[in-house]
């Protein structure tokens, strides 16, 4: 019950002592070393004039507004669906949350595009419309670890609470709302730090004043005007910003709550199933309406209904010369997406593990790529290990180690909280029965760590599925991921481009949800396990 | 004043789904009588006490509270004092907060609430730790405070799930004894669940067996 | 129980990706290896656009170059990284810098010096066009006003026909933000190479009457144009996409666009290669730009990027010939003068429109 049952200080085996090391090494070679060639090459006495002038940081406010409400959005929205779906058992709870991850793990361009096309009748592009598209895209963020925390605390608490007299609002405000607390401001702030470096979203449903992030500078700035020194103060600001924001969120996160095992109860009572199942249809409707089109995009051409660019793409045509076969993309997406889970559950996961023996500096590296851009680790990555002395461009790993240094930040964020949640007695009581320091630790925290460790890893790999922007950097021309592949044919006029990536991006969500119902189902049988 | 009290008429208690769990319970409790049930785990009587409280829904039969029937009030509604076995303190109030938390509910003022929960924690013996965190206390402490808890909103009834049956037995015992004292002198009719004989002799006014 | 539920889905995914690639191999199908003297790998740099025939990528192997191509975002953020790297290069060469970049980067020590044999083949306009000595020109496009003709003819209106008129058909017309979009600032060129200083007045006149700006090509072309269901019958995108709608059209049955190039609207793009400065294999680099002026691939260039060669004896595909033929009006300002004024004119675009 003590907030450092998690640290077992001097007694834990010498691999979790030094379990700081290989993430430590692995960020330094992958992380710390590119970003240093970056700011090498770009620096200049510009970069500090553009550090001193006001454009950026107007910027910079304008922008955390806009994060701000993307935040308050997708709280609002989420954290009564997070409620639903951590209280509740029903037939296809696990469905509706693996739908929910869907619009997260979509290039971006596909849910800009889709959501455009569904309100852009009703708003204008602008303020409104962008803080709309980040709650929809975050919602899975608050969803995903305000659930996880809500799922572990005890039902009965609530129930004493109503005996006292408190109404259901009540027991909401005080009770449960303050148990979240530390659940809510992760998500609230992973969900400012998206928001805060977008791209795609405010290109396509900004306004381009309203809407302006320090992301399309940089882009701005790299890409049209090759104002390196500018870019560079760009992304400085934008790393300081979301650094401190980050940290605020640390010091913000108040005791840990009583955890006990999961317990879900089935849905009884006309009013409350009233109340769950409309919870679950609305939200099911919310994500579901713009992927609609998607899919009815996907099937229709100027000949009305039809499977032809299902047929298609199945039949690998190439009917896009230089696009590469689709299914060799699919293989390729899903290769990469293996892999990247691997490596980001094994070095996000040590991350934990140090985080939990109180190597914290270690959770701080890990943050580093929330406040980097696509193209920046792309770019860094490029010129570290692109060209001569170390040229690993042809070795087809760098895909895999960007999008695990994208990914690692949400393995962290997911793993180390879980982790302190184990009881460190179990540690003593094995060590008691005369169990090696290696195989208490096991003991302790094995079956926890492995479960956790599936779910954190999944979720690396939807990250990988969807990832575009570095990807689009260090892919090889002939063998694009699915993604790259959407963005390309979204560049080309003529329908059959248009329907083909409308194809390509219902095959995404269909991994997407796949991907999800596997973590699902692997991290409840690791919970009986538990239990 | 014949109502008076807590009442069941026919009461058919369990989940929708399955067989009901018990005969129909009958049963009437005066204020200041302790109803002490007895049975092995597994048998209903959890389930009766989430009844009356209102947590589960009732089968069919009638819930009386001072003469009116609870069938269809909601829990925050009924005026119950419920302590489980675990304390269930809430970790991120302080245990002055804890007790006023019902208080509070029932639209007293902060001040106000306050104090009557210093009174409280002073009456269940605890005013020297009062600046402790909810995770510092042991366990026969933290259950005196969800007892105070408990009482502090004038509960129309008290209801106890093996209260402190986590204790050892002394301690256990000395709480009983205290919580029979109190139930007699507040006038309040009340509900013991308990598996062990010795407890349930020591408070009851009445025995049923599950 | 839960360790052999995991493996098996391990081996699952497994099996299932190896069907995948297993089945593509032979979509893709290897040229059986010619056994050659010299094989030599030649790295090339260049944008997500960038597109050419398999087949042509397999002959250039017969000729032991095998090609190695690297993508690096679109082509401005191509030329960033080609920048960044100068003199150490992540490639050999560089395919794609466009004429708005081009000054900029050869400024920076990008290239190296290559003059390719096969320039006295090009167009006579674009043979002056090599920055000195140190690019080579391979393709041309234009960027031009779309105009959905089926939209116009079903209101019973006349389509503008002049860059003059287009403000009094503002609220019709959807163009890109030239801060993030290639076309979208080709447009904005356009017009001051039409107006020259008094070009803000005229964007003046487009935000008053209700022109849209939409933030990329994709949404401009696929959300907001009439072609796609939007309502805008006027777009800015490029010469040849009404011949790329009759090419990649679902409806095979469809032989004319509906679409139709503004030819007074147009601004030039012109696409460059160049061997890198500092590149590990500059003869193969050099080899490689001549391939890129060859007549097949010069052939291939208008149905795999939509572009035209710059080669004057390539033949155009019938669809290019038929219904988007070479624009003979496109405006085209200096590359070194744009690159200065690019700033400025960014600038200054963002405080007429507000954005």
């Amino acid at each position: 019950m003590t907030r450092e049952r998690g640290a077992l200080g001097n007694h834990a085996p010498v691999f979790v002592r030094h379990a700081w090391i290989a993430p430590l090494v692995f960020f330094s070679i992958f992380l710390l070393y590119p970003l240093l060639v970056l700011i090498r090459t770009a620096i200049s006495a510009d970069t500090l004039t553009a550090l001193v002038n006001s454009g950026p940081w107007s910027i910079a406010l304008l922008s955390t507004g806009q994060s701000l409400a993307s935040v308050g959005l997708s709280l609002i929205i989420g954290i009564p669906i997070a409620g639903v779906l951590a209280r509740y058992q029903f037939k296809g709870r696990a469905l509706v949350l693996a739908l929910m991850t869907v619009p997260f793990v979509l290039p971006t361009v596909v849910v800009a595009l889709a959501f455009k096309s569904i309100l852009g009748e009703l708003l204008a592009p602008g303020l409104i419309l962008v803080i709309l598209a980040h709650a929809y895209i975050n919602v899975a963020v608050v969803v995903r670890i305000v659930g996880a925390q809500w799922s572990a605390l005890d039902p009965r608490h609530i129930n004493v609470a109503q005996t006292l007299g408190a109404n259901p609002f009540r027991v909401f405000r005080t009770l449960t709302l303050p148990n979240l607390k530390a659940s809510i401001l992760s998500s609230a702030c992973i969900v400012f730090v998206f928001s805060f470096t977008s791209l795609g979203v405010v290109v396509i449903l900004g306004d381009g004043s309203s809407t302006r992030t320090l992301e399309q500078s940089i882009l701005r700035q790299t890409s049209v005007l090759l104002d390196f020194p500018g870019a560079l103060a760009s992304a400085l600001i934008q790393l300081v910003i979301v650094t401190g924001a980050l940290i605020l969120a640390a010091k913000m996160r108040g005791a840990t709550i009583t955890l006990t095992h999961t317990h879900r109860t089935k849905v009884r009572g006309m009013r409350r199933s009233a109340w769950v199942y409309s919870i679950v249809i609305l939200s099911a409707l919310i994500v579901l309406t713009p992927l609609a089109g998607l899919v009815i995009g996907s099937f229709t051409s100027t000949q009305g209904m039809n499977f032809s660019s299902w047929v298609g793409v199945i039949n690998a045509q190439d009917r896009f010369a230089g696009l590469g076969s689709p299914r060799a993309a699919v293989a390729l997406t899903i290769s990469l997406a293996l892999i990247t889970a691997l490596i980001a559950s094994a070095i996000g996961g040590l991350a934990a593990i140090a985080v939990m023996g109180r190597r914290t500096f270690i959770a701080a590296i890990a943050l580093i790529p929330l406040g980097l851009s696509a193209a920046t680790i792309g770019l860094g990555t490029l010129l570290a290990f692109g060209r001569p002395p170390i040229d690993l461009r042809s070795s087809g790993f760098l895909i895999p180690i960007a999008h695990a240094l994208v990914a690692i930040p949400l393995v962290v964020a997911v793993a180390s909280p879980a982790l302190r949640t184990a009881d460190s007695r179990r540690f003593f009581v094995a060590s008691s029965l005369g169990a090696s320091p290696a195989r208490a630790w096991w003991t302790a925290y094995g079956t926890l760590l492995r479960t956790v460790m599936i779910a954190a890893g999944g979720l690396a790999g939807a990250v990988s599925l969807g990832e575009f922007g570095a990807a689009s950097f260090l892919a090889r021309a002939d063998s694009p991921t699915v993604p790259v592949q959407i963005a390309k044919l979204l560049a080309r006029p003529g329908d059959q481009a248009y329907t083909t990536a409308a194809v390509l991006s219902t095959i995404l969500v269909v991994m997407t949800l796949a991907l999800m119902l596997f973590i699902d189902r692997f991290s409840a049988q690791g919970r009986i396990t538990v239990s | 004043m014949t109502d008076s009290g807590l009442s069941t008429s026919n009461l058919v208690i369990g989940y929708s789904d399955s067989q009901p769990l018990h005969e129909p319970f009958n049963f009437r409790v005066t204020p200041g009588e302790t109803l002490a049930i007895l049975g092995p785990s597994g048998c209903g009587k959890s389930t009766l006490l989430a009844t009356i409280a209102g947590i589960t829904p009732v089968l069919s039969g009638d819930i009386f509270l001072n003469g009116a029937r609870v069938n269809e009030l909601p829990i925050h509604k009924r005026n119950i004092g419920l302590v489980f076995q675990d304390p269930l303190l809430f970790p991120h109030l302080s245990l002055i907060d804890n007790i006023a938390y019902g208080l509070r509910a029932h639209k007293v003022s902060r001040d106000r609430a306050r104090v009557r929960a210093t009174e409280l924690l002073e009456w269940v013996g605890l005013a020297h730790v009062r600046n402790n965190r909810t995770w510092e206390l042991s366990g026969g402490q933290a259950g005196r405070v969800a007892l105070a808890r408990a009482v502090a909103p004038k509960p129309e009834v008290l209801l106890f799930d093996e209260p402190f049956s986590a204790l050892d037995s002394t301690t256990r015992i000395r709480l009983a004894t205290e919580i029979a004292g109190l139930v007699r002198s507040q006038e309040i009719p009340a509900i013991h669940v308990t598996h062990d004989e010795q407890e349930a002799e020591l408070v009851a006014t009445q025995m049923m067996r599950m | 129980m839960a360790r052999t539920f995991l493996s098996s889905t391990f081996v699952i995914i497994g099996i299932g990706s190896v069907l995948l690639t297993g089945c593509s191999s032979d979509v893709t199908s290897e040229a059986p290896r010619q056994p050659s003297e010299q094989r030599s790998v030649v790295r090339l740099l260049t944008h997500e656009s960038f597109a050419l025939s398999e087949t042509l990528i397999q002959s250039l192997e017969e000729q032991g170059i095998i090609l190695e191509i690297q993508t690096a975002g679109d082509a401005g953020t191509m030329t960033s990284s080609a920048v960044l790297a100068a003199g150490a290069p992540t490639a050999d060469l560089i395919f794609g810098v466009d004429n708005t970049l081009v000054s900029r980067a050869a400024s920076e020590g990008v290239f190296a010096e290559y003059t390719s044999p096969e320039l006295d083949k090009v167009l006579p306009e674009f043979q002056d066009q090599t920055s000195g000595g140190l690019v080579t020109p391979i393709d041309f496009g234009d960027v031009c006003i779309n105009v959905d003709n089926s939209w116009f003819a079903e209101q019973g209106e006349q389509p503008p026909t002049s860059l003059e008129a287009l403000p009094q058909f503002a609220k019709r017309l959807v163009v890109e933000d030239p801060a993030t979009s290639s076309p979208g600032l080709a447009f904005v060129l356009a017009t001051i190479a039409r107006f020259g200083d008094s070009w803000t007045d005229y964007w003046t006149q487009l935000r008053d009457n209700g022109v849209s700006v939409a933030g990329s090509w994709t949404d401009a072309y696929y959300t907001q144009f009439t072609l796609s269901g939007g309502d805008r019958p006027l777009v800015v995108s490029y010469a040849t996409s009404p011949a790329a709608e009759v090419l990649f059209a679902e409806d095979t049955t469809v032989t004319e666009p509906s679409t139709s190039s503004m030819t007074d609207s147009c601004y030039r793009q012109i696409e460059f290669a160049g061997v890198l400065a500092g590149a590990s294999n500059p003869i193969g680099a050099q080899q490689v730009i001549d391939w890129l002026l060859s007549p097949d691939v010069q052939a291939d260039i208008p149905v795999s990027m939509f572009v035209y060669p710059v080669r004057s004896d390539a033949t155009l595909p019938q669809a290019f010939a038929d219904f988007t033929p070479v624009v003979e009006s496109s405006a085209l300002l200096e590359s070194d003068q744009v690159a200065k004024q690019l700033p400025e004119i960014l600038r200054r675009w963002s405080e007429v429109m507000g954005r």
